[in-house]
């Protein structure tokens, strides 16, 4: 699969970077191409660009917080979830993701 | 990287004897006092005790990561401690933690830089590697070696 994604915690610090982290390994793992935006306490890093979210077959946005930019991803299949879920099982969420688009 | 500007071993105990996370907490708050890194011990601890209330900071494989941005720190910084025994804490893996990084991080830092390099140091928990690293070395000079690697190329 090719996923984009945004991580962003309650006060952008630490839970963050943990699942960008967690989700880039686990993507990377599992074969998939993945891209992860941080909206932390710093700013945005790591933007997505277009040409990743024109290739994107899903969007994951791991997220404890309202994050910036959800216009970008119209008409993109979105799943969302809390960061401690891409932190606790970032595999386990990337292949339930797989398995419902029918590409695992 | 550099992180000497967040964290030396004068705020790393890897044999902390105590049996609760509120004696956690207040040893590693002494550290940062010590260090002249934060104003007030109770004003900080209260900010960590209001971010704990917003969700757990226990990210599984016996690591918690402790926060609090705070109008009582003085200087972006860590502090580190290992405990002997393993402690009660929420976590998102239910199980006690043994590896605890307190962040302490100003309220209005005026450089991004210092928070960057937490948010760097944060990474790295990802890594099981390095967590079992953190789980089992006795040096305090490792710990900031450890911390200090630069990211591997295939993840920049």
């Amino acid at each position: 699969m090719n996923i984009v994604g945004i991580a962003a915690c309650t006060s952008g610090i630490a839970h963050t970077y943990i699942a960008k982290e967690k989700l880039l390994r686990a993507g990377k793992a599992l074969g998939h191409t993945i891209h992860i935006e941080t909206q932390g306490t710093i700013g945005t890093e790591n933007e997505l660009t277009k040409k990743d979210i024109a290739e994107a077959d899903v969007v994951i946005i791991a997220a404890d917080i309202k994050v910036g930019g959800k216009d970008r991803f119209q008409g993109k299949k979105i799943v969302e979830i809390p960061t401690s879920i891409a932190i606790k099982s970032p595999k386990g969420i990337l292949n339930k993701i797989a398995a419902d688009l029918g590409c695992s | 990287m550099d992180i000497s500007t967040v964290l030396n071993s004068n705020r790393i105990n890897l044999k902390l004897d105590v049996s609760n996370k509120e004696e956690v907490l207040n040893s590693m708050v002494d550290m940062l006092f010590k260090e002249e890194v934060i104003t007030s011990k109770e004003n900080f601890i209260k900010d960590v005790y209001f971010r704990e209330t917003e969700g757990a900071t226990g990210i599984g494989d016996g690591i918690a990561i402790p926060h609090g941005k705070s109008s009582s720190v003085l200087k972006t910084s860590l502090a580190v401690a290992r405990t002997i025994h393993p402690i009660e804490w929420e976590t998102l893996d239910d199980k006690p933690v043994r590896f605890i990084i307190l962040f302490a991080v100003r309220d209005v830092d005026k450089t991004t830089v210092h928070v960057k390099l937490l948010g760097e140091i944060a990474e790295k928990l990802a890594d099981e590697n390095i967590v079992n690293q953190l789980l089992t070395s006795n040096d305090a000079s490792e710990i900031i070696t450890i911390f200090s690697s630069d990211k591997e190329e295939e993840f920049s």
